[in-house]
């Protein structure tokens, strides 16, 4: 814990740093990473951001790309859309740089969207997963994680096993919590599963007992949230305080189940979290050996082992974009926005290649990559054989 | 009904810390006429004091709660002799620019000491509730409460049976009379600004542990303490108590009934309801202290 | 003198876009120019009537929501009925986007002008934060969190000559520019005619004020109308340039950001707003190459501190002490000094 803490907290200084001078070094082959810093979503953003710092070194200590060192420019979007808007507007009309990666939160990805129609300029989107972000017709958009109808899917056929017959949601109050309420209510309900609450909690609200208790009293026998690993932690402890005894199952992929175990201790016990990476059996990976060498290279900064099953989509996320960059020859933004049509990459959890989705005519990409069901058990991850 | 139960068991955990943070408000603003804006960063500065000796140094939960007090009131101490001291004189709106000054200060000095990311506090409490009949509630909370019943009554002997309660209620009557009568002005200053801060970071160690630390808790703590007082009359002590418990009702009955969404809009609606009704306060039928 | 120091400085305004090529310091400039009208009208009330209004913020968000909900439509439910409303434009949202905003600044002013000094800054904060919330929960209208995204872009109508939409930065500084100059006119006409100068009796003495036979809550409210309806303008300018608005809009650090303007720039004159919003508007962009966000932040901390122990005028008095000792006739708005609050009981 002790080590943790205060290695987590030089790291988000240095990144501060880092940030701040990286502006003024020129010659290199930029990319833009929007991220929430600070805020609600913070301990989230900096995993990823961190995840990305790992896949620059990496392929800088290799020789760059197009004989260039790869230079990040992060930007905090402080878990607000407008500011997610002000800094991609930054990135690129200052920065200038031809590509971005980003936003974390699906309302701060929609947010940056009409930017990079104005300026022409891709983004891969690492995490986001509002199925509005690939169907609105934005042929700049490429993303690699699920979008919840998706992850819905790939949960569907548990359901039956689980015996669910009714099922409460307490989601986020954004496009991301909203999204995946709607998208899973849709696959339950196809399923002929009834659904019963759909509570609402801010983005920055601490206190989530109302919601929790109107929840104790409703009939449905699982439970499905969707939100950050901070507010997660608040939402078990809160639940178990209250007496709440029900399947709780949460998406998204933004829980680390390990800092769950952490922070809400017996709390977390026989809850059940979809993740899209899973470091405790990197051999279930898409690319185990990268997979092993990512893991002992965070462990080896010193950064928490929880973050792992968010930082790797910020790894991932960067080695793609290096991989277009590679293909389309110049740094340039749409000559990347076209390279990344024929990226194919090993990602951590699956294959990554886009495939179109959306309107015809303006399509934006979308990898398919793996959902996994783990459970927290007495403390401990469970990861399913398959 | 058991819904109901369980609403007050909350308002009534939630208030002691209201009251807390509303207490140390109104009492320097009765004595010093200063609307503390950097309130809220003490609050904030008690759960990262929890925080840092508990979680990084490794020090007894308990012993870190003592420790979050006593730093919180060296801190404001330091404020007042700093900031404050040089400002007497200067009207209410002078000195509110000053302390709007030092709130931005210290929080983003907590922003750039501990970084964005929320921190949490592990407490020894059990995570098991305490349950009784259809109402449930955490151990944790239930300390919480205590405590700052605890606190509370320590701020009334203090002020009510000590010397230097009885200094601060002179002061507070007439600071010019007090002075002549031979008051240090500038020690009862300084101690209320202290004890307010003290009673601040209280609260904050021990909410800290309940939910979250993080660089902007401060915001709302500080707004929210506003409204209690107001609620209570400024400078008033007994009205601060039972506004912070007023405030925590409306809230949890507001969340539970009406929509949890609106929660944190209650404690503004109230001050404009009072300040259009009842401009003084409910409870301060004559401003006084004590 | 004075005058010809304002007009070269007009001029260079206008000429900037010709040599400033660089499209994200234009970004900067727009967004400035935004902020110090916001600033310009809160130096009306902070300034001029003497009240510390810290909720400004609020006629400022409002603007911009009712501006973008204005020109994106909407339908919400309130109890048994709908209310569908198609999208009109722009000009119409610019122009109801003043009106309500000074609608409010109507009705918080006659509120809370029934109380003084801590009182009213509190009701006024907590105004700012009862909307924030409004904003932030009310989803069906205004988003919430998700946010109003794809605002449209300021589009003027002229009479004959057809719609023309402001896309680029160019045209939307020059709009910008434009809207800063009518405020400041408009201020500057306000100040120098015998409302003005009521207002500035009733910060000097507020008693003497009312023994003259002022009625001070009259000239208070409209202090306060006329205000929020300049701020809601810029609110409406900055939710069609930056196309999306959520409601951290509301947020109190956007007020103290304006606060520190006027009080930085120097309250109650007319030059100040204008001097503080073009030092606070820029300066975190040149230090950000170097600094991280915090250290901006702690500045702007320190500044504050530092105007009100060393210069209490602000920036704009102190300047014209030492570059035009000769005036004959100081402005009665410099005159103003800290000095013990008589109204506040004691």
């Amino acid at each position: 814990m002790l080590n943790m803490t205060k290695l987590g907290g030089r790291a988000l200084l240095a990144a501060t740093f880092a940030v701040g001078f990286a502006a003024a070094a020129t010659a290199q082959t930029k990319i833009g990473i929007i991220q929430p810093l600070t805020g609600p979503a913070a301990a989230s953003g900096n995993y990823v951001a961190n995840g990305a710092k790992i896949a620059v070194e990496e392929i800088n200590a290799k020789g760059g790309v197009l004989g260039q060192k790869v230079e990040l420019v992060i930007e905090d979007n402080k878990s607000n859309p407008t500011e997610a808007a002000a800094v991609a507007e930054k990135l690129i009309t200052r920065d200038k740089v031809p590509v971005l990666m980003g936003a974390w939160g699906s309302s701060f990805t929609l947010a940056v969207m009409p930017k990079l129609m104005e300026y022409k300029v891709p983004m891969l989107v690492e995490t986001s997963s509002s199925g509005k972000i690939t169907t609105s017709g934005n042929p700049y958009i490429f993303r690699i994680s699920p979008p919840s109808a998706v992850e819905a899917e790939a949960f569907a056929p548990k359901v039956q096993a689980l015996g669910i017959k009714k099922v409460d949601f307490l989601v986020v109050n954004n496009d991301w919590g909203r999204g995946a309420a709607d998208d899973f209510s849709k696959m339950l309900k196809s399923k002929g599963i009834q659904v019963g609450l759909v509570e609402t909690m801010d983005q920055a609200a601490q206190d989530i007992s109302a919601q929790l208790n109107k929840i104790k009293n409703s009939d449905a026998d699982t439970l499905i949230i969707t939100t950050a690993v901070e507010q997660l932690t608040l939402a078990f402890k809160q639940a178990a305080a209250l007496g709440l005894k029900r399947r709780i199952i949460t998406t998204g992929g933004s829980q680390n189940p390990d800092q769950l175990v952490e922070h809400a201790g017996a709390a977390a016990n026989s809850t059940m979290h979809l993740t899209f990476f899973t470091p405790w059996k990197p051999e279930m990976s898409g690319n185990p050996e990268a997979a092993k060498a990512f893991i002992e290279e965070w462990k080896k900064r010193g950064y928490p082992f929880a973050g792992l099953t968010e930082s790797f989509r910020g790894y991932d996320g960067i080695r793609t974009i290096v991989a277009a960059i590679e293909k389309a020859g110049k740094a340039e933004p749409e000559a990347i926005r076209a390279a990344l049509w024929n990226v194919e990459l090993k990602g951590m959890n699956g294959p990554i290649k886009f495939q179109k989705a959306g309107p015809a005519g303006k399509e934006s990409g979308q990898s398919y990559p793996g959902v996994y069901l783990i459970t927290i058990e007495d403390g401990k991850i469970i990861v399913p054989q398959s | 009904m058991g819904q109901f139960l369980q609403h007050l068991v909350n308002t009534l955990i939630l208030g002691g810390t209201y009251a807390l943070l509303g207490i140390g408000l109104t009492l320097i603003f009765g004595i010093m006429r200063v609307v503390n804006f950097t309130h809220g960063e003490l609050y904030a500065f008690g759960a990262y004091a929890v925080f840092a000796l508990s979680m990084l140094l490794g020090a007894n939960f308990f012993l870190a709660l003592v420790l979050a007090l006593l730093g919180g009131m060296a801190l404001g101490a330091l404020i007042e002799i700093v900031l404050l001291r040089p400002m007497r004189g200067a009207d209410i709106d002078t000195t509110m620019l000053v302390m709007i000054g030092a709130w931005i200060i210290m929080q983003n000095l907590e922003m750039l000491t501990w970084g964005g990311v929320a921190k949490a506090v592990v407490t020894p409490f059990p995570e098991v509730p305490l349950v009784i009949g259809s109402v449930s509630v955490s151990y944790l909370r239930v300390f919480v409460l205590v405590m700052a019943l605890v606190l509370i009554a320590a701020t009334y002997f203090l002020i009510n049976r000590t010397k230097l309660g009885k200094a601060m209620r002179a002061t507070f009557q007439d600071a010019d009379t007090a002075a002549l009568m031979g008051v240090s002005i500038n020690r009862i200053y300084t101690a209320t600004f202290a004890i307010g801060s003290g009673l601040a970071a209280a609260a904050g160690a021990l909410l800290g542990p309940v939910f979250l630390a993080f660089p902007t808790m401060g915001d709302l703590a500080a707004l929210k303490s506003f409204a209690i007082v107001i609620l209570g009359g400024l400078g008033s002590i007994t009205g601060a108590t039972i506004g912070g418990f007023i405030l925590a009702f409306v809230e949890e009955l507001g969340a539970g009934y009406v929509s949890s969404g609106y929660r944190d809009a209650m404690g503004f609606v109230i001050i404009i309801l009072v300040l259009m009704f009842r401009p003084t306060g409910l409870f301060a039928r004559a401003e006084r202290i004590g | 003198m004075r005058r010809a120091f304002a007009l070269v400085f007009l001029a260079f305004l206008l000429t900037l876009p010709l040599w400033l090529q660089d499209p994200y310091l234009l970004h900067i400039l727009i967004t400035t120019g935004i902020f110090t009208i916001a600033a310009m009208s809160l130096n009306l009330l902070l300034g001029y009537t003497g009240q510390l209004s810290l909720g400004h913020v609020a006629f400022f968000g409002i603007g911009a929501y009712v501006s973008a909900l204005t020109t994106l439509g909407f339908d919400v439910d309130i109890g048994p009925w709908t209310f569908v409303h198609e999208p009109w434009p722009v000009m119409a949202g610019f122009v109801l986007a003043v009106l309500i905003s000074g609608l409010c600044g109507y009705l918080i002013g006659k509120l809370s002008f029934r109380v003084r000094g801590a009182y009213f800054v509190i009701v006024t904060i907590s105004f700012a934060e009862v909307v924030r919330l409004v904003a932030l929960n009310w989803v069906d209208l205004t988003q919430g969190p998700l946010a109003l995204n794809n605002i449209p872009a300021f589009a003027l109508s002229v009479p004959g000559l057809g719609e023309h939409t402001l896309w680029g930065k160019v045209p939307n500084y020059y709009l910008v520019l434009a809207v800063a100059v009518a405020a400041y006119i408009l201020i500057k006409r306000l100040v120098g005619s015998r409302i003005g100068r009521a207002m500035v009796a009733l910060k000097e003495n507020e008693s003497l004020a009312v023994s003259v036979g002022i009625d001070v809550t009259r000239y208070l409210v409209l202090a306060a109308i006329i205000s929020a309806a300049l701020a809601g303008a810029a609110g409406s300018l900055y939710a069609h340039y930056v196309k999306i608005i959520d409601p951290e809009i509301f947020l109190f650090i956007y007020t103290v950001t304006m606060v520190i303007m006027v009080v930085a720039g120097g309250k109650g004159t007319l030059a100040g707003p204008v001097v503080g919003g073009l030092i606070f508007g820029t300066l975190p962009v040149l230090l950000r190459s170097y600094l991280g966000p915090e250290f901006q932040w702690i500045f702007y901390g320190l500044f504050m501190i530092f105007i009100v122990f060393v210069l209490p005028q602000g920036i704009v008095p102190a300047v014209e002490q030492r570059l035009f000792p000769s005036t004959r006739e100081p402005p009665p708005e410099a005159l103003a000094t800290v000095e013990p609050a008589k109204g506040e009981p004691q």
